[in-house]
C-alpha cells in the first residue's frame, strides 16, 4: 500500500488518497485537487473578511482561513509521506482556538460598549 | 644654572617621559636630524589651554575676583619659564623635536604627496625659540598689566577677557612651535579667532563689533592665500613637514622629480604664501584692519596687534625662506621687498596726521612691519627677526603707557586735548616709559630699534639691485621712512606728556573700555557721575602698581635689547638665533661678488651714521613743530596750548592733501567703493535669486510631497475596518501584478 | 533534545518568570502587586544572562541567539518602566481610599505584565527558530499578547477601537503567512529551516525554484509585512498606535517588528541570496516583491506622517518608513558574507532593530511622561509645545531621540542608517539607495517638526499640560535619550556583535535527507 503510493507519486505525480475500492471519481484524487479546495477557502475566508461587517462572521472567515491553510498542509504532507504537515495542521488548530478565545472575549467588551456587532462603528481614528 | 633646572625638570617629569618614551623615539626616527626634546616643551602651549579650561570654569561659577588674571599670569609666568629653560637646555645649532601624539594621517596611496601626515609636534629651532620668549615672556608681562587695566570689568567680561587672551597665547605657540604647515594653519587661524573676538570685547560698541568682522574678512582674504601655498606645497614637495620640506627643497626637486627651477610653483607657492603673511600682518592692500583693531582693550592691541600675532605674517615669510630662495629670479622676495617698503612708508605717512595716539601707534605698528618684511626680503633675515624682537618690546611699551593715559584720562585719546602728562602726578613712570620707547622706535643711537633698523636699512644698500630689483632704492625709501618715524613718534612725546598741563577727560568718563558697564560697577575710580559734571570733577587716576611694574619691565627689556646686538658673532644674539633655523641666508651663495658701497664706504658702518642723522632730524621736527617751550621742547618749541602748535599753518597750507592724509588717504573709503558697494550689489541681486528661484524650487519639491500625503492620507486611512481590510488585498493584489509584470 | 533546550533558557525563564508575575499580580496587598514590574525586570535580567553563552545554536542563523536576544531584553528592559502604571491606576487609587475592594476580577495588572513577558517569551524564541511550525508559533505567540495589551491599555473606547483592527487585521496577516508557509512546506516538503534552504538549493542548482515554494515565500513575505506594518500591510499602524497607551505603542513600534523582521530575515536566508546574475541577490520574484514593498512603504510612511497633527500618528508612519529603510538592508543581504559591518545588509537591519527600538522608547515616553487635564497621555503636537520651558530633560530628550530616529551624526541612529546605505551601495543596489536618502530627507521635515514644536515654539495658551504621575516614565525617556548617546561608546563592539549574529549558514545541496525533484502540480493535473 505505502509501496504503492510512493511508486505512484514518483512515477505519475498521481497522488492517491483513498483506498482502492473507493469510487473511481474519488481514488482519483490529485494534490492539485486538495489545493484547489483550499485556495477557494482561502479566498472565501478573504471574500467573507472584506463582505461581512459583523465581527464574530469575520473571525470565523479568518477561522476559515485558517483552516484552508491547514487543509493544504495535510494535502503536502500526504505528498510529501512525512508527518511534519500534520504536526503542523495541529498547532495550527491550537493557535485558532486561542484567537477564538481571544475573539470571543474581545467581541464580547465591543458588544457592551456599543451594543452592536458592527465592526464598522469603529472609525473614530482616522487619517 | 639654566641647565641643571632643566635636569630638575626632566627629573619631576621623567615618569612621564618614561611613559611615552616610544612616541619619543619614534619622533627620533621621524626627524632626519636634530634631537628630540622633553616632553614637558609640551607644557608651553598647553598650559595657557589649560588657563582657557580653567578660566571658563570661573565663568561658569561667575567669579567676580581677579582670580582668572592670577591664574593667567602664573599660568603663562610658568610657560615663559619653561621656555627659557628650552632655550637654556638647548645646544644652540640642532632643531628640538617632540612629537605629542599623531594629529592628522590620511593616505590614499604609496607614492610620495599620497601620504598627508602631521603629528601635534613641536619644531624647536633659533627662529621659533626666540619668538616663543618673546610671546610667552610678553604674554605673561601684559597679562599682568591687564589684570589692573581691566579692572573695571571684573565678572563675566573679564572672564571672557582673559579666556581668549590664554587662547591666544595657545594659538601663537601652536603657531610658531608647531613642526609642520598645518600646525601653523591651526595657530594662524586660532590667533585669527582671538584677535576677532578681543577686538569685538565691547560687543555693544559697533564700531568695535565692525572692527573685528573687517578684521576677520580681511585675514580670511589673506587666510586663502596661505591656505592655497600650503596645498600647493604639498601637490609639489609631497610634505609639510618642515625638516622633510626642506630636505626636498634642498635637493633642488620636486616630488615628481621635475628640477624646481623650471616649475611655475617655485614663485607661485612663496608669493601666495605672501599673500597670507601680507593679510595677518596688515601689508600692502591689507593693512586697513589694523588700525581699527584699536577698537579692542590696550593690551590687545600690545600683545596681539603689535608685539605678536601681526608677527605671525614675518614668522612665516622667515620660516619659509628656503622656499623663497629657491626661485632663482626671486620674484617673491623682491615683492616681499617693495610691499613691505611701500607699507612701511604710506603708514608713516598717514600717522603723522593722526591725532588719536593710539591709532598712530597702530600705524607704526604697520610701518614697523613694512620694515620687517622689507628686511626679509633684501636678505636680511637677521635683521628683519631682530626687529621683530625690539619692536616687540618697545612698541608694547609704547602701547601700554598709551594705554595707561587711556586709562587715567577716562579714555581720552585725542593729543589736541592732552597736555604736560609728566607734571600730572602719578604719571612719572608713564613717561618714563613712553620716552624709552619713542627713542626706541624713532631709532635713537644705541636703542634696540636703532642697530635692529640699521641692520635691515644697510642690508637693503648691500643687497645688489641684480638680486633684488630695486633694492636700494627701496633702502632710501626706509631711511626716509625712519626720518618720518622719528617726527611722528615725537610728536606724540612732545604733546602729550611733556609740556603744559592741559587735559580733558575722555567722553565716557569710565574706562574706555566699559561701554556695556556704564552703571553696573561702582568702584573707586571716582568719575562714576553723571556726564555732564564729571568734567568739572574730573581727576586723571595714574596707574598702580602692576601697570608701573610692568611699564617698568618692558622699559628694562627696551633698554637690553639693545645690548643683544652684541652679543655672539652671528650680528648679535637673533643673528645666532636665525643661523641655527631655516631662516639664516648664505648672503656670499646668493649675492657673490663684492659688497655695494654706500657713499663711498661699506653700508653697514656708514648706516650708523646715516639713520642717525634722519632719526635726529625727525626729533627736531617734531620739536620745533611740536615741542613746548623751555627745555622740554629741547629749547626749541614753541607751544603753550595743547591744541595748537606751530605745524597747523603748514597743514592748512597743505590743504587738501593734509586733510587727505588725516583722512588715511580715503583707503576705506576707496576700498568701499570698489569692493564692498559691488558686493553689497551682487549680494542684492543673488538674494533675490536666492528667493524667487531657490525658495520657490525648494517650495515646489517642499509641498509636492505635502499635497501627495494629503491626498494619500484622505484616501486610504479612513478610519474604517473593512476600507483598511480591502486596501490590503487590494494592495497584495497590485504589489503580486507587479511582479508578475515586472518578470514576465 | 536537551540540546534543543539548552537554546531556549532565556525563554524558559521569562516563562517562568511569567507564572510568577501572573501570581503575585493578583495579590490583595497592593505592594505584593507593585512587584510584578521589577519581577518582570528580574526575570529579564537573568534571561539576558542566560541568552549570552548561547555562542552557537543550530538553524540558518546560528549565531543569532545572544545579540537578538540580548536586544529583545534590553528593549524589553527599557520598556519596562515606560509601561509602569499603564493599567489598573483607578483601581489602586480607589482601594487606596477605600472606595473599592480588591477584586481579583477586576485587576489587570497580573495579566498585563504577563503578556508583556509572553510577548518578549514570543519574540525570543522567533529568534532562535529553526523550523516553520516554531516560527508560525513564536510569531503568534509574540502577537496575540500584544493584541489585548492594546486593548486594555486604557479605558477609553479609543484603545478599544485600535483592539478590533488591529486583532482583526493581524488575523488576516496570519492567515496570509501561514499559508505562505503552508506551500513552502509544500515545495520542499520539510519544514525544518535549514532543510528548506538546502531543497530550495537543490532546486534551484537543478534548473530553477519551484513555482508553489516562489509563491509560498511571497506570500509569506507580503504576510509578515503586516508584523512589520509595511505597504500594503500597514493600514491599521497609525490607528493602532493612537489609540493605545504610549507605553504598548512603543512596545507595538519594536516587539511585532523585530518579531517579523526576524522571520523575513530566516525565511529570505532559506532561499538564499544566491540567485540573480551574479548569484549575489534573492530570487527575481522575491527581489522585486521586496523592492516594490521597500520603496512604497518608505513612500507611504514618510508622507502620510507629514499630514499628521498626532505626535503618535507621527511616530506611527515612521515606524512604516524605518521598516522600509530596514527592508532595504533585508534586500542588499549579508553581502560576501565575510566582510565588515558597512557592506553586510542584515547586520546593518540587526543593528538598526536595536537602535530603532532604543531610540523609539525615549519618544514615547516623553508623550506618556505628559498629562493632559482629562488625564489622558498627551498626543497632539499642540501638547509638547514649549516643552523646553515647562519640561527642559523631557524636551532634551525629545530632540535627542528624534535626531537620533532622523540619523542626525553622530547619534545612535545615524550608525544604523549609515550600515543601511553603505551595504545597499555595495550590494549595488543605486536606486533604493537613493529612495532611501530622498526619504531620509523628507523624514527631516516632520522629526524637526516635533523638535521645534518642543524648543522654538511658545505653548499654546488654552493647552494645558501638567507631568505625569508616573515618574518611571520620566526616568525611561532620559534612559532612552542617554542611551542614544551612551551606546556610542560601544557602538563598535554592537555593530561587530551583529555581524557574528548576521553569520549566515548558506545551505549547500545534500543536506536535506529527501531531495525531492521539483514539486511539480501541471503534471498532476492529468
Amino acid at each position: 500500500m505505502h509501496a504503492l503510493l510512493a511508486d505512484s507519486t514518483l512515477t505519475g505525480g498521481l497522488l492517491t488518497l483513498a483506498q482502492s475500492d473507493f469510487p473511481h471519481a474519488l481514488s482519483t484524487l490529485t494534490l492539485n485537487h486538495y489545493l484547489f479546495v483550499s485556495a477557494a477557502m482561502f479566498a472565501l475566508g478573504i471574500i467573507g473578511f472584506l463582505t461581512r461587517r459583523n465581527l464574530i462572521i469575520m473571525f470565523l472567515c479568518t477561522e476559515l482561513m485558517f483552516q484552508a491553510a491547514g487543509l493544504a498542509l495535510i494535502a503536502f504532507g500526504r505528498y510529501h509521506l512525512n508527518f511534519d504537515g500534520q504536526s503542523f495542521v495541529i498547532f495550527v488548530l491550537t493557535i485558532a482556538a486561542a484567537e477564538a478565545a481571544m475573539a470571543l472575549a474581545l467581541v464580547v467588551l465591543l458588544f457592551r460598549r456599543r451594543e452592536s456587532l458592527d465592526a464598522d462603528l469603529w472609525a473614530e481614528l482616522k487619517g | 644654572m639654566g641647565v641643571s633646572m632643566t635636569t630638575i625638570m626632566d627629573a619631576i617629569l621623567s615618569a612621564a617621559v618614561a611613559q611615552h618614551g616610544g612616541e619619543a623615539a619614534h619622533a627620533a626616527v621621524a626627524a632626519s636630524h636634530g634631537v628630540t626634546g622633553p616632553l614637558w616643551i609640551g607644557l608651553i602651549p598647553l598650559l595657557p589651554l589649560l588657563g582657557v579650561v580653567l578660566v571658563t570654569l570661573l565663568a561658569c561659577f561667575n567669579e567676580k575676583s581677579k582670580m582668572p588674571a592670577w591664574i593667567s599670569v602664573g599660568l603663562l609666568a610658568v610657560s615663559f619659564l619653561l621656555t627659557l629653560f628650552a632655550y637654556l637646555g638647548w645646544n644652540g645649532h640642532d632643531a628640538i623635536h617632540l612629537k605629542l601624539w599623531d594629529w592628522i594621517g590620511l593616505s590614499w596611496g604609496d607614492l610620495r604627496g599620497q601620504t598627508l601626515a602631521a603629528g601635534f609636534a613641536f619644531y624647536f629651532d633659533g627662529l621659533s625659540l626666540l619668538w616663543m620668549l618673546f610671546v610667552t615672556g610678553l604674554a605673561c608681562l601684559i597679562g599682568l598689566y591687564a589684570s589692573e587695566y581691566m579692572e573695571h570689568d571684573a565678572g563675566l567680561g573679564y572672564c571672557r577677557f582673559f579666556a581668549a587672551f590664554n587662547l591666544f597665547v595657545f594659538s601663537m605657540s601652536c603657531l610658531v612651535m608647531g613642526d609642520n604647515l598645518l600646525m601653523l594653519f591651526l595657530g594662524w587661524e586660532g590667533v585669527g579667532l582671538c584677535s576677532y573676538l578681543l577686538i569685538g570685547y565691547f560687543y555693544k560698541k559697533k564700531s568695535a563689533v565692525d572692527a573685528g568682522m573687517k578684521a576677520f574678512v580681511v585675514n580670511r582674504i589673506g587666510d586663502l592665500g596661505l591656505l592655497m601655498g600650503m596645498l600647493l606645497t604639498f601637490t609639489t614637495f609631497g610634505t609639510l613637514q618642515y625638516d622633510a620640506l626642506f630636505n626636498q627643497i634642498h635637493t633642488g626637486l620636486t616630488a615628481g622629480g621635475t628640477p624646481l627651477s623650471q616649475t611655475w610653483q617655485v614663485w607661485a607657492i612663496p608669493l601666495l604664501l605672501m599673500g597670507g603673511a601680507f593679510g595677518k600682518s596688515a601689508q600692502l592692500f591689507f593693512y586697513v584692519w589694523l588700525p581699527d583693531a584699536m577698537e579692542g582693550p590696550t593690551p590687545v592691541s600690545a600683545l596681539i596687534h603689535a608685539a605678536t600675532m601681526v608677527t605671525a605674517g614675518v614668522y612665516l615669510v622667515a620660516r619659509m625662506m628656503p622656499l623663497y630662495l629657491a626661485d632663482p629670479a626671486h620674484i617673491a622676495l623682491t615683492a616681499v621687498t617693495w610691499g613691505g617698503a611701500i607699507t612701511a612708508f604710506w603708514s608713516a605717512t598717514i600717522a603723522v596726521a593722526q591725532f588719536d595716539i593710539k591709532r598712530i601707534m597702530g600705524y607704526s605698528t604697520i610701518s614697523q612691519l613694512g620694515y620687517m618684511f622689507a628686511g626679509l626680503g633684501v636678505l636680511a633675515t637677521t635683521g628683519g627677526v631682530f626687529h621683530v624682537f625690539t619692536h616687540a618690546f618697545f612698541k608694547a611699551t609704547l602701547f601700554l603707557s598709551c594705554g595707561a593715559v587711556m586709562h587715567g584720562f577716562a579714555g581720552q585719546l585725542d593729543m589736541r586735548k592732552l597736555s604736560g602728562l609728566w607734571s600730572i602726578n602719578g604719571f612719572r613712570v608713564v613717561v618714563i616709559a613712553m620716552l624709552i620707547g619713542c627713542l626706541n622706535l624713532s631709532g635713537f643711537p644705541f636703542t634696540g630699534g636703532y642697530f635692529s633698523k640699521d641692520m635691515i636699512i644697510a642690508e637693503a644698500f648691500v643687497t645688489p639691485d641684480s638680486v633684488i630689483a630695486g633694492s636700494s632704492w627701496a633702502g632710501w625709501l626706509l631711511l626716509l621712512t625712519a626720518g618720518m618715524t622719528a617726527y611722528y613718534t615725537f610728536r606724540v612725546f612732545f604733546r602729550v606728556f611733556v609740556g603744559p598741563v592741559v587735559y580733558e577727560p575722555g567722553e565716557d568718563l569710565h574706562a574706555h573700555d566699559d561701554h556695556e558697564h556704564a552703571d553696573a560697577h561702582g568702584h573707586g575710580h571716582g568719575h562714576d557721575d553723571a556726564h555732564d559734571h564729571a568734567a568739572e570733577h574730573f581727576h586723571p587716576h595714574g596707574p598702580k602698581w602692576a601697570i608701573n611694574l610692568v611699564l617698568t619691565l618692558l622699559s628694562v627689556g627696551c633698554i637690553l635689547s639693545a645690548g643683544l646686538y652684541f652679543l655672539g658673532d652671528h650680528h648679535g644674539w637673533a643673528g645666532g638665533m636665525v643661523h641655527a633655523s631655516s631662516a639664516v641666508v648664505d648672503t656670499h651663495a646668493v649675492e657673490g661678488g663684492e659688497e655695494a658701497l654706500l657713499f663711498g664706504q661699506p653700508p653697514h658702518e656708514i648706516m650708523f651714521y646715516i639713520s642717525a642723522v634722519f632719526g635726529f632730524g625727525g626729533i627736531l621736527l617734531a620739536a620745533w613743530f611740536h615741542g613746548p617751550k623751555g627745555i622740554a621742547g629741547l629749547l626749541i618749541g614753541g607751544r603753550t596750548t595743547a591744541a595748537e602748535v606751530r605745524m597747523d599753518p603748514i597743514a592748512k597750507a597743505l590743504r587738501p592733501i593734509s586733510t587727505w592724509a588725516v583722512r588715511k588717504w580715503y583707503v576705506d573709503e576707496f576700498y568701499h567703493l570698489v569692493l564692498v558697494t559691488p558686493l553689497k550689489i551682487f549680494a542684492h541681486l543673488f538674494h533675490w535669486f536666492d528667493k524667487l528661484i531657490v525658495d520657490g524650487l525648494v517650495n515646489f519639491f517642499g509641498a509636492t510631497p505635502r499635497v501627495s500625503s494629503d491626498a494619500i492620507g484622505e484616501s486610504t486611512q479612513t478610519g474604517v475596518l473593512h476600507d483598511y481590510a480591502l486596501r490590503m488585498v487590494a494592495g497584495i493584489a497590485v504589489v503580486l501584478v507587479v511582479v508578475v509584470l515586472v518578470l514576465f | 533534545m536537551t540540546d534543543k533546550l539548552a537554546l531556549v533558557w532565556p525563554e524558559i525563564w521569562l516563562f517562568v518568570t511569567t507564572c510568577v508575575v501572573m501570581v503575585v499580580g493578583l495579590s490583595p496587598d497592593l505592594r505584593v502587586r507593585k512587584l510584578c514590574g521589577w519581577i518582570s525586570a528580574l526575570g529579564l535580567v537573568v534571561a539576558i544572562g542566560a541568552a549570552v553563552p548561547v555562542a552557537h545554536a543550530g538553524g540558518l542563523f546560528p549565531s543569532i541567539t545572544p545579540y537578538a536576544k540580548g536586544m529583545i531584553g534590553v528593549v524589553g528592559l527599557m520598556l519596562l518602566p515606560l509601561l509602569a502604571g499603564t493599567v489598573d491606576r483607578d483601581l489602586d487609587a480607589a482601594i487606596e481610599s477605600g472606595k473599592a475592594t480588591f477584586s481579583a476580577l477586576r485587576s489587570n495588572r497580573a495579566e498585563f505584565y504577563a503578556f508583556f513577558l509572553f510577548s518578549l517569551t514570543g519574540l525570543m524564541l522567533t529568534a532562535s527558530a529553526d523550523d516553520l511550525i516554531w516560527l508560525f508559533l513564536a510569531l503568534e505567540l509574540t502577537s496575540l499578547p500584544t493584541y489585548i495589551m492594546v486593548t486594555i491599555s486604557t479605558r477609553g473606547t479609543r484603545s478599544q477601537e485600535a483592539g478590533v483592527k488591529y486583532f482583526f487585521l493581524g488575523a488576516l496577516g496570519a492567515a496570509i503567512f501561514l499559508y505562505g508557509f503552508a506551500l513552502i512546506y509544500g515545495a520542499t516538503g520539510t519544514t525544518d529551516l535549514a532543510e528548506i534552504a538546502a531543497a530550495f538549493r537543490a532546486q534551484s542548482e537543478a534548473g530553477g525554484l519551484n513555482t508553489i515554494g516562489v509563491a509560498g515565500l511571497a506570500v509569506a513575505l507580503i504576510g509578515l509585512c503586516f508584523k512589520i506594518a509595511a505597504v500594503p500591510m500597514h493600514m491599521y499602524a497609525a490607528d493602532v498606535y493612537q489609540g493605545a497607551a504610549s507605553g504598548v505603542s512603543a512596545m507595538l513600534a519594536f516587539v511585532p517588528k523585530t518579531a517579523g523582521f526576524l522571520a523575513i530575515i530566516m525565511l529570505c536566508g532559506a532561499v538564499g541570496w544566491t540567485h540573480g546574475a551574479t548569484h549575489d541577490s534573492l530570487p527575481a520574484p522575491i527581489y522585486i516583491l521586496l523592492w516594490v514593498i521597500a520603496a512604497a512603504t518608505m513612500f507611504t510612511g514618510n508622507l502620510l506622517a507629514i499630514r499628521q497633527s498626532s505626535v503618535k500618528r507621527i511616530l506611527a508612519y515612521s515606524s512604516v518608513a524605518h521598516s522600509g529603510y530596514m527592508l532595504v538592508g533585508v534586500i542588499a543581504g549579508p553581502g560576501s558574507g565575510h566582510g565588515t559591518f558597512w557592506d553586510n545588509g542584515i547586520a546593518a537591519v540587526l543593528f538598526y532593530l536595536l537602535t530603532y527600538g532604543v531610540t523609539n522608547v525615549g519618544t514615547f515616553a516623553v508623550l506618556a511622561s505628559i498629562q493632559k487635564p482629562n488625564g489622558e497621555e498627551a498626543d497632539d503636537i499642540a501638547d509638547i509645545r514649549g516643552l523646553h520651558g515647562t519640561r527642559p530633560h523631557l524636551a532634551g530628550a525629545m530632540l535627542l531621540c528624534v535626531l537620533s530616529l532622523l540619523g542626525m551624526p553622530p547619534l545612535l541612529g545615524f550608525f544604523g542608517k549609515v550600515g543601511l546605505f553603505t551595504s545597499a551601495i555595495s550590494a549595488g543596489e543605486i536606486p533604493l539607495v537613493i529612495v532611501l536618502g530622498l526619504n531620509s530627507a523628507i523624514a527631516a521635515f516632520y522629526y524637526l517638526r516635533i523638535a521645534r514644536a518642543a524648543y522654538l515654539e511658545p505653548a499654546d495658551e488654552h493647552v494645558e499640560t501638567r507631568a505625569g504621575p508616573i515618574p518611571q516614565r520620566v526616568f525611561a525617556a532620559v534612559l532612552s535619550a542617554s542611551a542614544v548617546v551612551l551606546l556610542l561608546t560601544v557602538a563598535q563592539m554592537l555593530m561587530e556583535r551583529s555581524v557574528t549574529a548576521s553569520g549566515y549558514h548558506a545551505p549547500h545541496a545534500g543536506m536535506a535527507d529527501t531531495p525531492h525533484e521539483a514539486l511539480d502540480l501541471t503534471r498532476a493535473d492529468d
